[in-house]
Formats: C-alpha cells, structure tokens, sequence
C-alpha cells in the first residue's frame, strides 16, 4: 500500500486457481471487437481487467500483447478498407469519423489493460497501448498508398477552394491536422506540409505573375498584404503553429522577394509613391519588404538616388534659387512658413554658417529698414533660440537691442541740439563692433553738411560714453534727398550713402568727370562704379546722365545731372547694383570666418570636457567634442585633434607618459 | 448518502460494503471502471463484483480507502494491519492499484 510494499515479490505465491490462456484471450478478444463495435453495455470491466490482470500475473503477457497486436491491425485494416470504399466528397468526414472511433476505443481498451501497461510493457520493452494504437493507425490507415495520396489531395483542394473564395470546413481539417500531429509532427510533415508548401508556391508564383501584369504596386502590394494575413490566419484556424514560419516565409519569397526589384521600379513603384504622398503604400511596402533578405537596402537604395535626384533639381532650379522659400502674406502664413524653414533648419550640419548668413542678412534688412515686420524677425529668433540655444542668438538679439539703443540715442540727440531740426537730419545707428557682422572699414568723404552733423553727433556719442570709439561704415546706410530737376520737378530720392555723397556734389558742378568725383569723395572705385552704374544707367532711375553712354562706367566718363529725368512717382528709390549671389571668394571668404569662429569654440569645448574629465583618451575625447558640438556644426575631427594638440603647446593639456593617446588636464 | 454518490463492492463471498464514490476511487482500477468514457456495466449499475476478493480483505480494503482520505487531508494515525492478513492484502492491492 505504501511503495515499499508494492514491490515486494510475490513469486513464490502460487495463484489459487491456475487459468486457462487460451480461453481467456478469447473472451479478451472478443471484448475488444465488442469495444471497436461500441457495444460495451454487457461488458463488466472487473472482468475484462481481472482476465488482463490474471494473463499478465500468470506470465501469458506476451499472448496478450501480441494478441491485442494482432486484433487491432486486423480492425484497422478493415477500417482502412472501408475508408477506401468512400465516395468523393465524405472522405475526411468519414475519416475523422473513423479516427475519433479508434481513439475511444484504444483508451477503453488502454484501461482494461492497464494492469499490462504498468507492468509487463515496461519490463518487457514493448510500446505502450496509448503509443501502440497511434502507431497501428498510422502503419493500416495513414500509410495505405491509396488512402495517403487521397487525404493529401483531399486537405489540398480544400486550401485551394478557401484560397480562390470557398467557405470550408475549417472545424473538420482542423481535427485532421491535429490527427497527423498525433501521429508524429514528421507524419504531418511528410502527408501534408512539404506538399502543401510546394502546392502554396506554386500557387502564389502564378498569382504574382498576373498580377504584376494588370496591377498598379500599391494594389499589389495590397494583395500581397492581405495574403500573408490570410494565411497567418488559416495556420491559426486549422493548422499546426509550426507552418506559420514556413507558410509566411513562401508567400514572401514567391510574392514579395523575387519580384523585389520589378515592384520598386514599376511606374506605379516606390518612386511614384514618393512624388504623391502614398503613405499607406509606402507603409505596406516598408512593412512588406523588411520580411525579405535585403529589402530595405533595395527601398533605401531606390530612394537615396531619388531623394538625391530631387534635392539636385531643386538646387538646380533657377526660379527657386532666388527665392527658395515662397513667403505667404498673411501673419498666420508667415508662421507657417517659418516653422518649415525651422524644420529645414534642424537637418543643417553646419548651424553656425547658417547663423553667419543671416546675421549678414538681418544687418542689411535692419540698417536698410527694410524688415518686413519687427515681430517677425524676433518671433523666427525666438524659434533659434529654443532650437539652438542663449549662445547661438545672443548676437542676434543683440543686433535688435543696438537698434533701439540707437533710436533712444539719436532722440536724446536731437533733444539736446534743438536748433539742427533745421537743416539735414542725420540717423546714426550705433552698433557694437562684435555683435554685427564685420565689415572691413572704407570711409568715404561725407559731404561738408554731412561731415559737420556727424562731428557733432560724435563729440554728443563720446559725450556720454566714456572710453568707447566711434567709426562710420559709410557702405552702409540710406539717405533721402530732396533734388529738383531742369522742368522744375521735383522728387524725393531714396538713396545709398555713396550715392548720396556723388549726387551732393552736383549741388555745385553740372559736370563731373569720374576722376573728379573719385577724388571728391574717396568711395573706393569698384563701389563708386556700381553706384554711378546705378545713377545714370538704370531706366526710369537714371537722375544722372553720362558721356559716352556705354552701358560700363569707364574711367574717362563725365556725368551731368539728368535734367530729362521723369517719373511718376514723387519718391524715388534708387537701388543698387549689387551682385545677388555671393562670389566664389566672398563665399570663401565666409566659409573662412566661419571656420575662424570655430576655433574658439572647439578649443572652448575641449578645454571644458578635460577640466571635468581630468583623463581621457583621444577617440573619447573626439567623439564628447563631437557631440557637444553638433547642435552648432559637424567638428572635423582632424581640427579637433590639431587644437587638442595646439593647447598642449600652450600647456593646458599634457599626453599621459604611459600611454600616448591619454590627454591629461593641467590645471 | 446519493445513491450516485456511493457504490457497492461485493465480496467473494457476496458480502456487499456500500462506500462513497470519492473513497472507492482511491482505488486506481476502480477509479478506471467508473470513469471510463464507454459505459461498462459496473458504471451502470453501480456496483462491482470482486470474485477473488474476500469479506474480511475487502472490508479492510474499504477501511483503508476511508483512512487514505483523511490521511491525505492530514490527519496523520497509524493505519493496523493483522498480519495473517498481509499477504492476501497486497495481492488485492496489487490488483485494485491503490
């Protein structure tokens, strides 16, 4: 009763009674017909399992296995015959049938054997019954050649009418499925799987071919799609989880893989879903081609050369390249556009080259009061800030804060010497040195009023800062002048101060020569040439005249007022000619001072990264410097190293003496 | 006591216990015939005939099973077992599987 007792050894007991083998394996035998026949009623298991018991106890086990052996099979095969006998379309019904019989019967049978099971199978190496009757099954039922080839093109048609939109008996095949399994995952490999895998490619080679012919890549990819789903779904419905890896690997293979290429360069492919915003397409086929070897490369390829192509004709658009970003009227509009050319902003390397431009822009648009709306310009300066940081616009800023600065000064100014509101009024906008962007200095002799009104404005400005030092950009700046023509007419002319300076002078002289007025005012002559070419030979703007009228400012030319000038206009505004776009040294030139304010700044960095670090290794050091730095510009690392090697010169770092690529901090 | 709770075991002898189900099912054997999907005899009448089993061997044998249950639920006492009864007791409960 407990373990221990159990196995005591109970051979020496003789039975009371000694019984007859023969007789009773074949009340035994005729039981297990009774059973397949399912008529147990009149069967008493204490009987049945006492014989079973008693054959086993008086060593007749081997009768009883190879009987039950033999009974079996020899049902088995009767019903594999009868399975054959079906007509067409009840076949899996039938078997199923048949299978769910077997099994019912084979547990009966397993338990009025079960005293055999326990102990004579064990110690005899034989299959267990439960095994046993799997094994019969497969052996008389399954491996029947008629039987086996029937059952496969039996499940296969049934795929083949869901896959082409027939409604199945899932609930039937899936019983089926679960029946090869149970014979062993390698019946269901070999009866069904490898064929059914073969069958789908096929299937879906042809599938793929009609569609590549009559669909658009998106419709394509749809189908695609939604066929992956369904099979996914038809391995949870009615197959083995197994297949789902290898079902999903073919559709792949078939559909997506070996039409990777055709798919992504078709008219309707990846790049007619990029021109038109197909997002959903373009989800799908991201989502589709990432399942097979190499399809990202393939998509990332394809959109590489065409996000390279697009971005070149943009460049290369001329109607664009002088205005690359169209500015809408409306304040709500400018916002908009503002936060696209922020969006652009954020993919800038080099931030700091941006600031440089648009700090030179801003100057002009400030000093030429020509800002479209002060809001505007602080609301897009706001938006730096929050991307770049205090230290990227600090400059900026400050450019605004010296435009008011000079506002309230000129006021106090003015306050201060009352009686000059009589004659020429002079603006001076004071601007710190670093804030703006550095222009060489060129004066220029400022008309004797001119001259005499600045003087006073200096003698006021230094007046009242001590220490600070005064220099006039005369290349900057406007003037409005009030001239008056042969006929009488008058005009207001809005002008440069170099053209001012050249229009003052013919207050006494009709005729000028260039050499004249070069010496008059001192303007350095590519610029005298671009202000007298934008006096006398613009139409509609030509308040001077010249001799010879050659479309060049010559050196030997003379000038006379233009006193045939007309407009309709009582303002005039007179450009300058100015080239649009940067020459290839001034961008040099720029590209230079940007790389000259890095220096500073990397060295800033280094310095900063070490002091905290104190020991550090090159390529760390490189890479820390690198980060810091990116918000403002891509650092290359071989200017990085020369610094890092400029400040151990200067001694603020030292190389560890064990190990050269250390840096070590000195202070 | 149900009657579909309980269960009559029958002697050799025809001596009939009338034990509950729950008990009778410590028995592995037992537990087989009454649970058996297709309907045996013994599970429709409820009662099973031991023609090997003697009175006082079953009856110790019903002992046991009720034992075994409150054994199995803690109450842990020594279960006494005559020892001219040993031997025939292990045949049955090679036999019953208990």
């Amino acid at each position: 009763m407990s373990d221990q007792k159990k196995n005591f050894r109970l051979e020496e007991f003789k039975h009371r009674e000694g019984i007859d083998p023969d007789k009773t394996w074949t009340m035994l035998e005729h039981a297990i017909h009774e059973i397949y026949n399912q008529n147990i009623s009149g069967l008493s298991y204490e009987v049945l399992y006492r014989n079973a018991y008693n054959m086993v106890l008086h060593k007749f086990g081997d009768k009883l296995y190879s009987g039950l052996v033999e009974t079996m099979t020899a049902r088995l095969k009767e019903i594999a015959r009868s399975l054959e006998a079906t007509q067409g379309g009840s076949f899996l019904e039938e078997m199923n049938k048949k299978w769910n019989d077997h099994n019912k019967a084979l547990k009966m049978i397993r338990e009025i054997m079960m005293y055999m099971d326990r102990i004579y199978i064990p110690h005899a190496g034989k299959t267990p019954v439960d095994q046993l009757g799997l094994n019969l099954w497969r052996e008389n039922v399954i491996y029947s050649n008629q039987i086996s080839t029937r059952l496969l093109n039996a499940l296969l048609e049934l795929v083949y009418g869901e896959r082409t939109g027939e409604v199945i008996n899932r609930g039937l095949f899936r019983n089926i499925t679960k029946m090869l399994m149970d014979l062993g995952p390698s019946v269901y490999g070999q009866e069904f799987e490898t064929q059914f895998l073969l069958v789908s490619a096929e299937f879906y080679q042809a599938e793929s071919q009609k569609l590549i012919e009559c669909c658009a890549c998106g419709d394509f990819l749809k189908i695609a799609e939604s066929r992956m789903k369904q099979e996914i779904d038809r391995v949870s419905y009615y197959l083995d989880p197994m297949t789902e890896k290898k079902i999903t690997n073919v559709v792949e293979k078939v559909m997506i893989e070996n039409n990777l290429l055709i798919l992504i360069h078709m008219d309707s492919g990846l790049v007619s879903m990029l021109c038109n915003d197909k997002y959903e397409d373009l989800g799908r086929m991201y989502k589709l081609f990432r399942r097979v070897a190499n399809g990202l490369f393939k998509i990332y390829e394809v959109m590489t050369s065409h996000i390279k192509e697009s971005g070149k004709q943009l460049v290369m658009d001329r109607d664009r390249l002088k205005d690359p970003v169209e500015f809408g009227v409306s304040e709500d509009d400018i916002e908009i556009t503002l936060d696209k050319v922020m969006m652009l902003f954020r993919y800038l390397q080099e931030k700091d080259e941006f600031e440089s431009y648009y700090k030179r822009h801003l100057a002009k648009r400030l000093l030429y009061g020509k800002t479209v709306s002060d809001d505007v310009e602080r609301s897009f300066i706001v938006k730096l800030r929050t991307e770049c940081g205090y230290q990227f616009t600090s400059k900026l800023e400050g450019m605004f804060t010296d435009m008011k600065t000079s506002r309230d000064t000129m006021q106090g100014f003015y306050t201060s010497h009352p009686k000059l509101r009589d004659g020429p009024t002079l603006t001076v906008q004071v601007l710190t040195a670093e804030v703006w962007p550095t222009q060489s200095i060129v004066t220029c002799n400022l008309p004797a009023e001119m001259s005499e009104l600045c003087e006073k404005f200096q003698s006021y400005y230094l007046g009242m800062h001590m220490g600070r030092k005064l220099s006039w950009q005369t290349d900057m700046g406007t003037a409005d002048l009030k001239a008056t023509f042969g006929k009488g007419q008058k005009h207001q002319l809005n002008v440069s101060t170099y053209q001012m300076c050249v229009l003052m002078l013919f207050n006494n002289a009709d005729r000028l020569s260039y050499k004249e007025i070069e010496q008059a005012t001192k303007i350095p002559s590519s610029n005298l040439k671009s202000c007298l070419q934008s006096l006398a030979l613009v139409k509609k703007r030509n308040v001077l005249r010249k001799e010879p009228m050659s479309k060049d400012v010559g050196e030997d030319d003379a000038f006379f007022v233009n006193d045939k000038f007309r407009s309709k206009l009582y303002k005039v505004k007179i450009g300058t000619v100015v080239a649009q776009k940067e020459s290839e040294p001034e961008k040099l030139e720029t590209r230079k001072r940007v790389e000259e304010d890095r220096k500073p700044l990397i060295e800033a960095t280094i310095v900063r990264i070490m002091k905290s670090r104190k020991l550090l290794d090159h390529n760390n050091l490189v890479a820390e410097v690198t980060k810091q730095l990116q918000s403002r510009f891509l650092p290359n690392p071989t200017a990085v190293k020369k610094h890092i090697e400029s400040l151990i010169e200067r001694e603020f770092l030292e190389r560890d003496a064990r190990d050269r690529k250390m840096y070590r901090y000195l202070y | 006591m149900k009657k579909e709770d309980t269960v009559k075991l029958i002697s050799a002898e025809g001596f009939e216990f009338v034990v509950d189900k729950e008990a009778a099912m410590v028995s592995q054997t037992i537990h087989n015939m009454l649970t058996s999907p297709g309907s045996f005899a013994e599970r429709q009448h409820g009662e099973v005939t031991f023609p090997e089993i003697s009175t006082t061997i079953l009856e110790k044998i019903c002992q046991y099973f009720y034992w075994h249950l409150q054994f199995a639920s803690g109450k842990e006492t020594e279960f006494p077992i005559e020892p001219e009864l040993t031997l025939e007791l292990m045949m049955a409960a090679n036999y019953l599987h208990t």
